[in-house]
């Protein structure tokens, strides 16, 4: 019993620990069963009474793998070899596009770097030809001279920089398909993994992520225009809204589009709305009875990002924008980030090239004091103002709100100078409602093995069998707390680790049990035996874990998605059941046997 | 209850005929694995995978027929979990889709009045398929080389590490053989794809677990027993621990039983090459490791 107290503290901390990481999941639970009952308006008002809370709970939850609630796993890859030859512009010649397709083979086969594979085939032709042929560029230090070396840093710092843009490209699609908690990582060196739960959409999100960026500069209506057919715009709906609602009892003035938008004086946003309004905004004003009031030559295009600094829900405007493009974006040859000299704020400075520069600078005269679109894939990225006429090709966006946004405007900037080609390389897609199949099988499978080994352990060890069983319950609730507070994602597979865990983790007991049996056939006492039953099954125990643990964590290095979930949750029963069956089993045994040691059996 | 309690069961001296057994398994595995090719799924080898469930019960062969034609050649359809639900694996390589706008059209037109939608859906690219088996293969030989090198360290005796490794690879080898000849014979899915490595890796672990436990019995009666031949103590500490190693894979061949039943379709590849794991893990710590860690002491010395 002596340093017991000391046991019985960790269990309860322990314990206390994972009930608090599954605390939110429980109550998530419980929200969402009773979220169920109620009607689509009551549901509606109570999300947006709740909003912090469920926000806060839907963060905290042991989060569901794709395969369990459905959705898309997508992998993307940047084709390095199409973005290499795309670098050297009008430079690029046959030796060239022969170089890199061998290259390309090369790299496949020996799983090696492509640019590097490149460099040794390029010099291994000639080994005095020099790649600053291809690649001159007067903005990254590029010269007739550079070294080869130099060259294929640089490609190597084009290729990462693609990846970026490529990824800042996705995320703000992704961010405008209305997905919740969307993941986005980047992968190695070329590739990027997409995963959006519960989007079944697979056309619309294979387009969406594949297509390249389309970046265009576009003016603006005329101001008083626009705010006329602003004011017209939700007159309509007050007058729509006054006749259909003549009959119901409740005759107050109603209007759809200012329940669901607000608006402001400036004379370039029609509004804004929050991301779950913005599908039904479109829908109020895209009626043809709205499209006709329109400016000529006009539309109305979402911004791609909310409104920066807002508390609440976000807000994202709705801009009014010429329907043509006046500029796009190959034009583009530079974007960077610069701080003003005096406020040092960010700024970002953006070059194009001669054709460009004409254009801008007669579009920009044209329009002192009013905004251009900066337009991807149709979403206003940026809306800034034209100060002076700008000729040369050399603008500086300013008023931007910090570094961050920025950074991601140099990104999206530069997307139209260099389309990175995207290549869907691996996709999965699960049903919802082969997902909800799934968590049923696997919520069986760890009931109905709990149930069995747990009966069969009665049976076999008598009272000991009982303590195991308590062992293992607590082992399995301690397995979910683990992946909660390390918020890993539970899987299919995952599920399949617990349900093996049940069955190997009474394996510990198993041994320690079967020792004691035996040290008591050898003339032991009771307590003697248990003593040294413990003692002596504990080197077996520990090799047999540490051995089951190196491949888990091998498998967590190879595995991805589903797989990971497996080893993930295969590795925290490792953990936990050396745990539970060699701590709290032993405190158990020794509690019941405090005054008689006979008061327990092992079958 | 108590089984085994102190059994006497000469494995040793009926490792002889053990050896035939494991030697036969072994052999007609790699033959299988030889002429058949291991069987891959399409995350080791490309290729697009679709799951579409119907409202009424469809037949496999005249969605095949029906598939032939649209999709250029002749897809694998297999029943998933039941009468309405189908796989459908092909090698085309349009854009997925391309396929499956194919696919769809072929069943709107073939199936009228019978309703279905798509369940699942998977496409991997030759390259990445590429490179998702390479990175099967190292783990499987990492864990294979840890596991070797702990064991060295461990027992400080290579002959240990010898015994264990080898029983894996019988292990693995032996189920990868009943995969690839079992394939073609049973209604499910038994291809090698990312779950089954899992599994695999799985067995591995779970193998070791059986005959460390062993190996630390002999550790220890080579100690306790100080004047004991080789021999029967190796054969004692089997017998010592036989017990414990029943219960155990009792235990846990019930819970992969049971995924294997309730797991639903998606598991079955894997739940099986766990029950297959289980049971030559199980028989190889008893027949193999340790009598081969005795054999290789015996050439040693």
């Amino acid at each position: 019993m002596q340093g017991n107290g000391f046991k019985i503290g960790v269990i309860v901390a322990f314990l206390a620990l994972t009930l608090y990481y599954l605390y939110p999941t429980i109550i998530w639970n419980l929200e969402q069963k009773q979220m169920a009952e109620l009607s689509d308006t009551e549901l509606a008002e109570y999300k947006s009474e709740n909003m912090e809370k469920l926000q806060s709970l839907r963060e905290n939850i042991l989060s569901l793998g794709l395969d369990l609630q459905g959705g898309m796993h997508v992998t993307l890859e940047v084709g390095t070899p199409q973005l290499i030859v795309e670098l050297a512009g009008q430079n690029k010649d046959e030796q060239l596009e022969d170089v890199v397709r061998v290259a390309r083979e090369r790299a496949d086969a020996n799983e090696t770097d492509f640019v590097d594979e490149m460099l040794a085939e390029f010099e291994a032709r000639d080994p005095n030809a020099r790649l600053s042929r291809y690649y001159r560029s007067e903005a990254d230090d590029i010269t007739r001279r550079s070294t080869n070396e130099e060259i294929v840093a640089y490609l190597k710092t084009q290729r990462d920089a693609a990846l970026d843009r490529a990824i800042e490209i996705i995320r703000t699609r992704v961010d405008r398909f209305g997905v919740t908690e969307p993941s986005i990582v980047k992968q190695g060196e070329s590739r990027i993994v997409v995963e959006l739960p519960g989007v079944d959409d697979e056309e619309r999100v294979r387009g969406l992520l594949k297509g390249t960026a389309r970046l265009e500069f576009r003016t603006g209506p005329d101001a008083q225009d626009f705010a006329n057919f602003r004011n017209r715009a939700i007159e309509f709906y007050n007058v729509e809204a006054d006749t259909s609602d003549s009959l119901s009892l409740n005759a107050g003035p109603s209007n759809e589009l200012v329940n669901l938008m607000s608006f402001v004086q400036y004379p370039y946003i029609f509004g804004y709305a929050s991301a779950e309004d913005t599908a039904a905004v479109m829908d109020l004003v895209t009626a043809p009875d709205i499209v006709r009031m329109l400016p000529r030559n006009t539309e109305l295009l979402w911004a791609a990002y909310p409104l920066r600094g807002q508390e609440g829900p976000d807000q994202f405007a709705l801009y009014g924008v010429h329907t043509e493009a006046e500029l796009t974006g190959e034009v583009i040859e530079s974007a960077s980030i610069q701080f003003d000299p005096t406020t040092n704020a960010p700024e970002v400075a953006m070059g194009m090239n001669n054709d460009g520069a004409r254009t801008w600078s007669r579009v920009t005269g044209a329009n002192i004091g009013k905004p251009i679109a900066i337009v991807l894939d149709d979403y206003v990225v940026s809306y800034p103002n034209v100060e002076t006429k700008i000729s040369g090709g050399n603008s500086t966006i300013t008023g931007l709100d910090g570094v961050e946004e920025a950074e991601d405007l140099v990104n999206i900037l530069m997307s139209g100078a260099l389309p990175a080609p995207l290549q869907i390389i691996e996709e999965r897609t699960v049903g919802a409602t082969l997902g909800a199949e799934s968590i049923q099988a696997g919520l069986q499978s760890v009931l109905f093995g709990l149930v069995v080994v747990a009966i069969f352990m009665i049976v076999y060890y008598r009272a000991g069998g009982a303590v195991a069983d308590l062992a293992l319950l607590l082992n399995i609730i301690f397995i979910l707390g683990i992946l909660a507070g390390f918020h890993a994602t539970l899987t299919l597979p995952g599920m399949a680790g617990i349900v093996l865990t049940i069955g190997m983790a009474v394996d510990a007991n198993v041994l320690i049990f079967d020792r004691i049996r035996e040290e008591q056939r050898g003339g032991k006492t009771m307590r003697a035996a248990i003593s040294s039953g413990y003692a002596n099954a504990m080197s077996a125990i520990i090799d047999a874990n540490v051995t089951t643990g190196f491949v888990a964590i091998i498998l967590m290095s190879f595995g991805v998605g589903p797989i990971k979930g497996f080893a993930v949750t295969l590795l925290a029963g490792i953990v936990c059941s050396l745990f539970s069956a060699i701590v709290i089993t032993r405190v158990v045994i020794d509690y019941l046997t405090r005054n008689n040691a006979d008061a327990i059996s092992f079958g | 209850m108590r089984w085994f309690e102190t059994p006497n069961i000469d494995f040793v001296g009926k490792r002889k005929a053990a050896y035939t057994i494991s030697a036969i398994l072994f052999i007609a595995s790699l033959g299988a694995i030889f002429t058949k090719g291991l069987q891959y799924g399409i995350d080791f080898r490309g290729g697009k995978e679709f799951v579409y469930k119907f409202d009424q019960p469809v037949n496999t062969t005249d969605i095949r027929d029906m598939l032939t034609d649209p999709l250029g050649s002749t897809p694998e359809v297999k029943l998933f979990g039941s009468e309405t639900e189908i796989l459908i694996r092909t090698d085309n390589e349009s854009s997925t889709d391309e396929v499956q706008t194919a696919i769809e059209t072929a069943f709107a037109q073939n199936l009228q009045g019978n309703g279905f939608e798509d369940e699942k859906s998977d496409s991997i690219g030759p390259r990445f398929a590429e490179d998702l088996k390479s990175a099967a293969a190292q783990s499987v030989i990492y864990a294979i080389v840890i596991i070797f090198i702990y064991i060295l360290i461990r027992f400080r005796k290579w002959t240990f590490s010898a015994g264990a490794v080898t029983a894996l690879l019988h292990d693995v080898v032996i189920t990868l053989g009943i995969f690839t000849i079992l394939n073609d014979l049973v209604p499910f899915s038994l291809l090698i794809d990312q779950n089954i490595i899992a599994a695999f890796l799985t067995i591995v672990g779970y193998s070791l677990n059986d005959t460390v436990v062993v190996f630390d019995r002999i550790r220890e009666n080579s100690i306790v027993h100080k004047g004991m031949e080789y021999a029967p103590m190796v054969n004692k500490s089997l017998n010592d621990t036989l017990s414990r190693t029943v219960i155990t894979s009792l235990t846990t061949l019930f819970v992969v039983l049971v995924l294997f039943i309730f797991g639903g379709e998606v598991l079955k590849g894997l739940s099986f090459a766990l029950i297959i794991g289980v049971v030559l893990g199980t028989y190889s710590s008893l027949f193999v490791a340790s009598p081969l860690v005795l054999e290789l002491d015996k050439r040693a010395k």
